[in-house]
């Protein structure tokens, strides 16, 4: 049946290396047009909101203790009202900016969620630029990485960084969207030519 | 056949609407994260492991928190990117698991349309195991708790050429979820023939699970398999010969002798090598589906 049937393929019989090459795990996934959002994607987006809470959780706690920290810290001692209400604009401007980079936070989890990949990777981006620190800190001794101190956020970021660079995450988020297909198809893109013609003449 | 492999995947590319893309940046920046995090959460795992030692009884949740993290997280990763390197792409007689694994050994073959393959497994006392999901997932759980029957309990996935299984029947034995007869089916893709040349239709693994264990590779709850294999091969092909009349089967010898090996769980596997290539393309399909 093989050698008459005209769909054979010729295949390749050149010799090959032993082992695989690692450029496999960079491969692009093919994921399918439609697929229900992964596990690895809900879960990603999920640890992200808990980055805020701790993230929050921190705020609140530098502002109750705002005062011992100047003090102490800082070695500052606070006399008079205007270096008061100096340092309750600076605590205000500290609150008012992680406040932002929070919501920042929040809405890059909401477009993790709905699958965005720039998201994806500029999440993936600081969670790697925040573990590398925290490994340059604890190797230094700078600061010694307990449950009291950074452990929870530096666990938070490994946890996000495997979540979101999963194949599955990879996937969902680099998944072809109907609606930019339509657009570029209408815009006449010769990309998007390109990439519909092995649809057309595979009929599968 | 190292091209095969290749092809397959180029297959699914082009059936999923998209070209065949080198290697760009973004991708690159993909197979970093992919890397930094397994190195990153072998760290994480280290953490955990010496903060259990610092909370005195209480170090006991971080232990167990350190063997979730090894066993679900560190360790899957670890073998994704060391399996992609060793372990070679195209068919070798076995699935591979989503960590990149070898899984259960190929011991089974089937002509045949997919409406003839469900009729005919159908027709011989075998239950269709769910989709993994959410529903299905918390259903094991509940019915582990509560020791109660479920017998389309959902199989793990298993992956040949680059695909997880189509569907997977199975038999529960004794209303006991953790020993059960299991079989995976693949469909092959068009052009693809096995070695030596026989074009089949659809492979299949076909396992039983004797109880519940650890993984020896991932340290994971998993089933284990009885070891002799072909036990559970040939009580497949005999239900499905005994409840189809027009069912054929034809018999590939030594097919894959030298197999002994262990399957994705660590698990010894023992086979004569040979695999039978069950015809079920003349059972009757709108009969069977009328039947209950």
């Amino acid at each position: 049946m093989s050698a008459a049937d005209p769909e054979r393929r010729h295949v390749s019989v050149e010799k090959r290396p032993a082992f695989e090459s690692p450029a496999v795990l960079a491969t692009p996934v093919t994921p399918p047009v439609s697929m229900p959002r992964p596990a690895a994607t809900a879960f990603g987006a999920l640890l992200v909101c808990g980055r805020v809470a701790a993230g929050i959780a921190g705020l609140v706690a530098l502002g109750l203790a705002w005062d011992d920290i100047v003090r102490t810290e800082l070695e500052i001692e606070l006399e008079g009202r205007d270096s008061q209400a100096a340092s309750d604009l600076v605590l205000t401007v500290v609150i008012v900016a992680g406040g932002v980079v929070l919501a920042v936070e929040l809405l890059l989890a909401l477009f993790i969620w709905r699958g965005s990949n720039r998201a994806r990777v500029t999440v993936m981006s600081f969670s790697t630029i925040s573990i590398v620190v925290a490994w340059i800190d604890s190797v230094t001794g700078s600061t010694e990485i307990t449950l009291r101190t950074t452990f929870v956020t530096l666990a938070l970021d490994i946890l996000v960084l495997l979540a979101l660079s999963s194949r599955n995450a990879r996937a969902y988020a680099r998944r072809p969207r109907q609606r930019s297909i339509l657009h570029r198809r209408w815009a006449g893109d010769p990309a998007l030519r390109r990439r519909h013609r092995p649809r057309t003449s595979h009929a599968e | 056949m190292g091209e095969v492999g290749a092809e397959a995947s180029r297959t699914d590319a082009t059936a999923a609407g998209q070209a065949p893309r080198r290697l760009s940046f973004t991708t690159m920046l993909d197979g970093f994260f992919f890397v930094f995090a397994g190195i990153a959460s072998v760290w994480l795992a280290w953490l955990v492991l010496t903060q259990s030692f610092e909370f005195g009884w209480f170090g006991i949740a971080f232990f167990v928190a350190f063997w979730l993290v090894l066993a679900y997280l560190v360790l899957p990763r670890l073998h994704r990117i060391l399996a992609a390197i060793y372990v070679p792409e195209y068919f070798i007689g076995r699935a591979r698991t989503s960590d990149g694994l070898l899984g259960d050994p190929v011991n089974l073959a089937f002509d045949g349309s997919e409406a003839s393959v469900h009729a005919a497994m159908r027709a011989a006392g075998w239950t269709r195991a769910d989709d993994i999901t959410l529903a299905s997932g918390w259903r094991i759980v509940t019915s582990t708790v509560t020791r109660r029957s479920y017998d389309e309990a959902p199989v793990s996935p298993l992956f040949l050429f680059h695909r997880q299984q189509g569907f997977a029947y199975q038999q529960e034995v004794e209303g006991n979820p953790a020993r059960r007869h299991h079989v995976r089916f693949w469909r092959t893709p068009d052009w693809w023939l096995l070695p030596g040349g026989r074009r089949v239709e659809w492979l299949a693994a076909g396992t039983f699970d004797r109880s519940v264990g650890f993984s020896l590779f991932t340290l994971q709850v998993t089933h284990k398999i009885d070891a002799d294999i072909d036990v559970e091969r040939d009580h497949i092909v005999a239900t499905v010969l005994g409840a189809n009349p027009v069912a054929g089967v034809e018999v590939l010898h030594d097919f894959s002798t030298g197999y002994h090996s262990r399957n994705g769980g660590g698990d010894t596997i023992r086979t004569d090598g040979d695999l039978p290539v069950v015809d079920v393309g003349e059972v009757p399909v709108v009969a069977i589906e009328a039947a209950p």
